[in-house]
């Protein structure tokens, strides 16, 4: 039985900065034996993402490679390769750790800097567009409240979301 | 009761020694001691004039117990203790205690200081050995007998070595006939030859002094001598211990007559009932009345009770030449007493319909390894054929997935080691065959460790056999052509794939076989993580079990190829015929001791002790006491350091043992540092301190060993009692917790120490004066270094002030 390292071990390198996220906690365990590329409907329709190729890259410390490339943004988070995974890798919830990464080393895609705002702003990622708004009344459909912008702004600054660095550099 | 008079002899290591002790400052020291009878200087006592000096003071009783200091201690040990007991002293009433190793050596930079130390060892094993008590041996007869559990290849094996040692041998085996999952294998790897043999006993070769091996055809494994063959029987019950075991066995009716079955076959022509036959993969059928294969042992019939009409129909009995049919035949229960039992119960193939993605249970060509075995067998169901099971068509693309259900964190872990090269065996086989065939392996590793398997390897590249690595995600059929799709990336590609196949082959995980865990309860024997049997210890025992007189061996422990099972099978063999032709198990009482006036109504040592050797019995109509087994005690103390009355104790580590040693060590100090008390386990931890000194590693004289049988023993009260006689700190030596000589005693004594810390805490005693380490043998440099850091740290520290401990 291998003996339990020391924590300060574990943190190591650019994976032991994904173990201690939540979701990247099962990375290690990858051995590569691509049952999620296989399994991935967006790896069947474009090679840049293949969610095997991307722990890969992880493990091997490539975090700039990770961070500022597109493949971790095209998941489309259907635990396909999660639920099949045989050793149990959160492949999903490892991409969505790297996603916070990301974000956090600013590398934000463009796209979620403007749903950041927008969130801020309105309470809302998509904003309620002059077009939705008339389908809604054309369909007889009641007009969308108001989403709770304070309460929402709320949330956003105890959890530190709003002092978030939303940098558009970088972005793929 | 005459005065305790000790001997003590001191060994100056042909003068390397003297150099740095102080031996005549040592002499007189140890002679103003009370008690002390005799004091002897010379080289070395552990042979010649210096052992002959022992042993006539003995014989002149001029001394009842002996403290001998010598430079080679476990050679002391042995012959020390020996000559004593021939002379005529109880030879547990002898103590030895290391000044080279753990005094001169690692001291040797500050001599005076070394001196100072060696007298308060002196005066430890002076003061331990006036206390000691004979301890006597105690024997238990063995009944020289063997039961063998399973009738596998290393059930067989085993058994056969043991009869042929003279051993009366049973072996039972659940299914009708032996031979086990080997016989289905067709071939084996890694060179192709015929399975069968491995049942031909070795018994044949030496008869007729031939040295060539024999086929099953011309062997008669149920001719040897002193084997008795139970088929069809099970294991339901074991009562008894170590050396005399009462097993019930239940031996199911055959309904066909052993000694009158002449194997002619005419019974299986007219048996009107026909049924998938298991054995071959249910790839043909069989009669009710059946025989697996016609080379099995025994050569006899057997009746399927869920399907035979029985006297609705009764044709076989009519037709058989020998009237062998017996039809009202009823199931038996057989008692066999024995000294020893070999569990060989091997592995099995796992049901891969658990990996739902394979559709293994939906579609019948997605089949197993072993159900290709059959079919590539030339004797199997098929005669060879390689054929689609749905429409019975030849199979000639052949996909085969290899972990499944294997390395899988969901279900079985581990690698089950075999299948690569089972795959590889059954690629190449159909390659020859068809060599039009077009025959992929996935892969996620292809391991390929043993002697000759790279080879193996090679030539399946040779052959035109693809691989692809990588662990496909799925099996789909197509309805409209009838074919599997496999899909899979190839990661050296870095491309999907999607395999056409006819057939497709899963490598399914090699598991432990049905009964394990029920066997292993009745047994009283320990399982691994994964569920196979758990052998005492991997590297030095491993056929042994933690009961003595239990063996394991071949895939009952993990999956294993034949030769590697072989080997295991013939080990057991050697330490059952070992044990069992002692004729007794001779066993001293360094065991635990139960004062019934404390003791009563609590179930702390039942539930803590390793070895199962604490019982509860009851006292008066309400009330129970524990009570210890001698035989199986090892003499831990783990025990000891649960009770929460102090109602058990060792014979060989008595607390007021215990107590003068720890006083007498940190009696004396003249180092002018903090003294510290270290209490190592008599395994790892007494040799990490053994390791340093012999590497001459330095660490201050104030840190005094004391050797304990494990820390488990260790209670927090004797923490506080060695501050209190006036330990500066304490440090706990023990084994890793992993790998405790004792099993739990080390991670028992990792809690005592931090529930102490909190109370020296309470005490207002500072909790780092008391730290816990784990060591082995080659860490005698942290030991060392251990050392010197507690030093440094009391010194920061200041001396411990201890006023309200009382």
């Amino acid at each position: 039985m291998v003996h339990e390292k020391d924590d300060e071990t574990l943190r190591a390198g650019f994976s032991g900065e994904i173990k201690h996220r939540l979701g990247g906690e099962t990375i290690t365990l990858c051995y590569q034996c691509g049952t999620c590329a296989a399994s991935c409907p967006v790896a069947k329709v474009t090679e840049k993402f293949n969610p095997r190729g991307v722990i890969k890259l992880a493990l091997l410390g490539e975090r700039q490679e990770v961070l500022s490339g597109s493949a971790i943004w095209l998941c489309s988070s259907c635990y396909n390769c999660q639920e099949r995974c045989p050793q149990k890798v959160e492949i999903a919830d490892v991409i969505y750790a790297l996603r916070n990464i990301a974000i956090m080393s600013g590398h934000t895609p463009n796209i979620y800097s403007e749903f950041a705002s927008g969130l801020m702003k309105e309470g809302r990622i998509v904003p309620i567009s002059k077009f939705v708004e008339k389908k809604r009344t054309d369909y007889g459909l009641p007009p969308l409240k108001s989403a709770g912008v304070e309460a929402i702004k709320k949330i956003l600054s105890t959890t530190g979301f709003d002092k978030i660095q939303w940098k558009k550099e970088g972005t793929p | 009761m005459n005065e305790t008079k000790v001997g003590v002899f001191l060994s100056d290591c042909g003068n390397q020694l003297s150099q740095i002790l102080d031996f005549d400052a040592l002499v007189n020291h140890v002679k103003q001691v009370p008690g002390v009878a005799l004091v002897v200087k010379a080289s070395e006592f552990w042979r010649g004039e210096g052992l002959k000096t022992i042993v006539d003071a003995i014989k002149g009783k001029k001394i009842s117990r002996v403290v001998v200091a010598e430079s080679l201690p476990k050679l002391s040990e042995i012959r020390v203790v020996k000559a004593a007991e021939e002379a005529g002293l109880n030879p547990y009433l002898v103590e030895v205690i290391d000044l080279k190793d753990h005094c001169a050596w690692p001291h040797r930079d500050t001599p005076s200081e070394a001196t100072e130390k060696a007298k308060a060892m002196l005066l430890a094993a002076i003061e331990r050995a006036k206390l000691l008590e004979p301890i006597e041996k105690l024997e238990f007869p063995i009944t020289k007998s063997v039961l063998v559990i399973g009738g596998g290849i290393a059930g067989m094996q085993t058994a056969e070595d043991l009869a042929d040692l003279g051993i009366k041998t049973y072996i039972v085996e659940k299914s009708p006939f032996l031979g086990g999952l080997a016989t289905r294998a067709g071939r084996f790897f890694p060179t192709d030859d015929c399975a069968i043999c491995i049942q031909s006993p070795a018994s044949d070769v030496k008869t007729i002094t031939h040295t060539s091996r024999k086929c099953v055809y011309r062997s008669g494994f149920t001719e040897i001598p002193n084997l008795n063959i139970l088929t069809n029987s099970r294991v339901i019950a074991v009562e008894g211990a170590t050396g005399n075991y009462k097993v019930t066995i239940e031996k199911k009716p055959r309904y066909v007559n052993e000694s009158k079955c002449v194997g002619c076959d005419l019974c299986t022509t007219v048996c009107p009932v026909a049924v998938p036959d298991e054995y071959n993969a249910k790839l043909k059928k069989r009669k009710a009345i059946y025989m697996n294969v016609p080379n099995v042992h025994p050569p006899v019939y057997v009746i399927d009770e869920n399907v035979c009409k029985f006297h609705d129909c009764a044709k076989c009995v009519e037709i058989c030449p020998t009237k062998a049919v017996e039809l009202d035949q009823k199931s038996e229960r057989i008692t066999l007493n024995v000294g020893s039992i070999v569990v060989a119960t091997g592995f099995q193939e796992c049901d891969p319909s658990i990996v739902k993605e394979y559709h293994y249970d939906e579609y019948p060509d997605v089949i197993t390894n072993l159900e290709l075995a059959r079919m590539i067998d030339g004797f199997g169901p098929t005669s060879g054929e390689i054929i689609k099971p749905s429409n019975r068509e030849p199979a000639r693309r052949i996909v085969i997935i290899q972990c499944v259900g294997s390395r899988d964190r969901r279900w079985n872990p581990w690698c089950s080691s075999i299948c690569c090269m089972i795959s590889l065996k059954h690629a190449m086989l159909i390659k020859s065959a068809h060599p039009e065939a077009d025959v992929t392996i996935c892969y996620i590793d292809i391991r390929t460790t043993g002697r000759e398997h790279e080879y193996y390897y090679e030539r399946a590249r040779e052959m035109g056999i693809k691989f692809v690595k990588g662990r496909p995600s799925e099996i789909v059929h197509d309805p409209e052509t009838d074919m599997l799709i496999v899909d899979v990336e190839d990661e050296i590609l870095r491309r999907l794939l999607e395999l056409e196949a006819d057939l497709v082959v899963l490598a399914s995980a090699m598991v432990p076989a049905e009964g394990t865990k029920d066997l292993a309860d009745m047994l009283g024997i320990e399982l691994d993580q994964d569920g196979f049997f758990k052998e005492y210890n991997a590297k030095l025992r491993p056929t042994e079990t933690k009961r003595r007189g239990i063996f394991l061996c071949g895939g009952a422990t993990f999956p294993k190829d034949a030769p590697t099972t072989s080997l295991h099978a013939h080990s057991a063999a050697m330490k059952a015929t070992k044990f069992l032709s002692a004729g007794k198990v001779v066993k001293d009482q360094k065991t635990a001791v139960i004062n019934e006036e404390y003791c009563g109504d609590c179930e702390f040592c039942p539930v803590t002790c390793p070895y199962g050797a604490i019982s509860l019995v009851p006292k008066g109509e309400e009330h129970f006491v524990a009570e210890v087994s001698d035989l199986l005690c090892e003499g831990c103390g783990i025990c000891v350091g649960t009770c929460p009355v102090n109602a058990i104790e060792l014979r060989h580590a008595r607390p007021n043992q215990m107590s003068a040693q720890m006083k007498a060590l940190v009696s004396v100090n003249g180092t002018g540092k903090p003294l510290i008390l270290a209490m190592c386990c008599s395994e790892c931890g007494h040799t990490a301190v053994d390791s340093s000194g012999m590497a001459m590693m330095q660490y201050p004289a104030n840190v005094r060993v004391m050797k304990v049988p494990c820390t488990g023993i260790l209670q927090v009260h004797v923490f506080l009692e060695a501050f209190k006689a006036g330990a500066q700190g304490v440090m706990v030596v023990g084994c890793k917790s992993d790998g405790c000589h004792y099993e739990v005693g080390s991670q028992k004594a990792q809690k005592k120490v931090e529930l102490a810390k909190i109370l020296l805490n309470e005490y207002g005693v500072e909790p780092e004066r008391l730290m816990m380490h784990n060591m082995v043998f080659i860490e005698g440099a942290d030991f060392a270094e251990a050392a010197k850091t507690m030093t440094e740290r009391l010194e920061k520290l200041g001396s411990l002030q201890l006023t309200d401990v009382s």
